[in-house]
């Protein structure tokens, strides 16, 4: 937080991707540390005449890799691994990989523009939205379907790591907002039987790690939480951290998910995976723990 | 497919920090809204939800320049040994301070009242074993909540050597020394703790925790900041010691614990120090380093995982299995005897283990 502050011009170089590694390291982590800069950054921005229009057609202008990115993974669910060995190479380079993490960013700055009060039920909606239409095998498998995810909330040992959160009413309201599309099943009973058919279908899948359901359970409930308060949560400069650090994690889930389906064996991957999964729960553990020390001193 | 991937490399990179400084703009924009909204709904104006750095500095400014005025306040009270003191700060640097009298003494500079409330007494002297500083006098306003935060510019307690002290605080430098146990939340500030002897959690989410010379049981936790702690050691068989932040860094020296647990997300990880016989070693992070200085005669076996990081030692390793073939590369060695078990877990960061 020492270092001094970059000027405009920085920025403006940082943005464009002209700045060396080492620069570009160092300007990222003290935009993660002071907020002037970070605002500075987003200025810049601005400045640079980038409105949503122009966002929208850079989206667009990669339809056509994750087009590429749909179609591989397709293929490799097929097996038919001789044939697609080269491509996968290409899929397993970072740039085209971390297009997970571009993905999820793209959802969240969407959801966080938008910031309407029924946020959550939203949010559920497009990523499963996306997620389905650029990595589907991976969404289908790995990921409950939206309106499936949030019914199975609680009871997991995993949901423990969920701390009681602050604004007890609005947290309850969002798992309303949540559950309702399956409110009829209310009686335990219709509810067993609905997770019970759900469990065959991850348990086929031998790319699965043992507990990912719960990992991705008590995510999908953290998400909820910090999605409706990391906005008066955090400052810019400690949002910038979270979102980067977040989708660093979320490349690296995205990356070993796949190696793991890949090669269901590979206990190196699977151990990754399960510790970027704790990652992430403890990162937005972080901003629901301080929500909640928050409100104790209100 | 060169130009292909050339380009999905830029548009990426580009995409990736636009989206980022879109969503800090929007929450440039938002936050002071929010501030402005939380305040006229709560109608506390001292009270600054968002913990912007300018805020703070405006606010500081007005408490000192009210300075002069100001009275400053100070109570005592006689206690048990092992008092247990709770308290929470709104703003001001703490300072709590373990000394040989049973008494707590509470002193408040350039802002709140203080009071103590006890809770609860010792029946055979009758001497308070749990009590809470308040930033109010109970004794004097009767109406007035006597839970009420500490604020000032400066607070400063002295409490036992045996006392078990638990603070709760939203912007703070925290300093605490020489007490039995230390608890302490900050929403920011930094956490300084010196002296500590059975037990430290200490959490903040804007600012560094730094520990010295401290036993016990130990949880550090920051979101931004940086984890420093050096000459830790147990004070009973099964303590642990676990440090965890999102992007800050985390620098051990000589922790002597037998369990350790040791987590950053993008933030590098130094552990320098022997490892224990018969100890379990847990060091992860996303992506950032962790690098290890032990002695040349360690006795340890080494399970490490490290993605699409990489693995460097000094040291001389009896490799076990190696497998660098795979998108999750992986090394199990042992150096020396192999006594202890440290894994070293890796998404994309390095590995590095040094000779001390
Ligand atoms: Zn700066």
């Amino acid at each position: 937080m020492t270092d001094k502050c970059f000027d405009i011009g920085t920025m403006q170089a940082f943005l464009d991707g002209e700045l060396a590694a080492e620069m570009t390291e160092t300007v990222a982590r003290h935009v993660a540390a002071c907020d002037e800069c970070a605002c500075l950054l987003a200025e810049s921005e601005e400045e640079s005449a980038l409105t949503f229009s122009a966002l929208e057609m850079e989206l667009n202008a990669l339809v056509p890799t994750q087009r590429l990115w749909t179609k591989i993974n397709d293929s490799i669910a097929r097996e038919k691994k001789s044939f697609w060995k080269p491509i996968l190479a290409f899929l397993l380079q970072p740039q085209t990989a971390a297009f997970a993490s571009l993905i999820f960013v793209a959802v969240l700055s969407v959801t966080l523009l938008s910031l309407k009060p029924n946020a959550p039920t939203n949010y559920v909606a497009q990523t499963g939205e996306i997620q389905q239409k650029t990595i589907q095998p991976i969404a289908k498998n790995q990921l409950s379907p939206p309106a499936q995810t949030p019914l199975l909330l609680p009871e997991e040992k995993n949901t423990e790591t969920i701390k009681s959160v602050q604004n007890k009413a609005e947290y309850r309201a969002a798992k309303t907002a949540y559950v309702r599309p399956e409110k009829v099943l209310t009686d335990a009973k219709s509810r067993d039987t609905k997770s019970d058919a759900l469990v065959p279908a991850v348990r086929e899948n031998s790319g699965n790690i043992l507990g990912e359901e719960s990992y991705i359970k008590t995510i999908a409930t953290l998400n909820t939480t910090v999605a409706n308060r990391k906005d008066e949560i955090l400052s810019p400069s400690a949002r910038f951290a979270f979102e980067r650090d977040l989708a660093v994690t979320d490349d690296a889930i995205a990356r070993m998910k796949l190696e793991v389906r890949r090669n269901p064996k590979n206990e190196a991957a699977k151990q990754i995976l399960r510790a970027s999964y704790q990652n992430k729960i403890d990162l937005l553990n972080s901003v629901a723990d301080k929500t909640e020390l928050m409100a104790s001193l209100d | 497919m060169k130009s292909e991937k050339a380009k999905v490399k830029t548009a990426f990179k580009n995409t990736i920090t636009r989206r980022f400084s879109l969503l800090i703009l929007a929450v440039c924009l938002v936050a002071p809204f929010s501030v402005a909204f939380s305040q006229t709904v709560k109608v506390e104006p001292k009270v600054v939800v968002a913990p912007l750095k300018q805020k703070t500095k405006i606010e500081r400014k007005s408490v000192r320049r009210s300075i002069g005025t100001e009275t400053s306040a100070e109570k005592s009270i006689a206690v048990d040994a092992k008092v247990n003191v709770s308290l929470c700060v709104r703003e001001g640097i703490l300072k709590i301070n373990g000394w040989e009298r049973n008494e707590i003494r509470a002193f408040v500079v350039g802002g709140s009242e203080v009071g103590f409330k006890v809770q609860q007494k010792n029946k055979q002297n009758d001497k308070a074993v749990w009590v809470m500083v308040t930033g109010s006098d109970p004794a004097k306003n009767k109406t007035v909540n006597s839970e009420e935060c500490l604020s000032g510019e400066e607070i400063e307690l002295d409490v036992p050597r045996g006392a078990a002290v638990n603070v709760k605080s939203r912007t703070s430098e925290t300093t605490i020394q020489a007490v039995r146990r230390a608890v302490v939340k900050n929403i920011g500030g930094d956490i300084s703790l010196n002296n500590i002897e059975q037990g430290i959690n200490a959490a903040t989410y804007q600012g560094d925790v730094t520990v010295e010379n401290s036993g016990g049981a130990i949880t550090l936790e920051s979101a931004n900041g940086n984890i420093v702690a050096f000459d830790i050691a147990p004070s009973e068989i099964g303590d642990i010691f676990k440090a965890k932040t999102n992007s800050g860094a985390i620098s051990l020296q000589r922790i002597e614990h037998r369990q350790a647990e040791i987590n950053s997300n993008s933030g590098s990880i130094k552990f320098a120090g022997e490892f224990q016989n018969g100890g379990q070693y847990n060091f992860g992070t996303q992506v950032g380093t962790i690098s290890l200085a032990i002695p040349e005669k360690s006795s340890c076996k080494i399970n490490a995982l490290y993605g699409y990081g990489k693995f460097n030692s000094e040291l001389k390793l009896a490799i076990i299995t190696e497998d660098e073939s795979s998108k999750a590369q992986r090394l199990v060695a042992t150096i020396g005897g192999g006594d202890a078990n440290v894994n070293l877990t890796t998404y994309s960061g390095a590995i590095l283990i040094r000779k001390q």
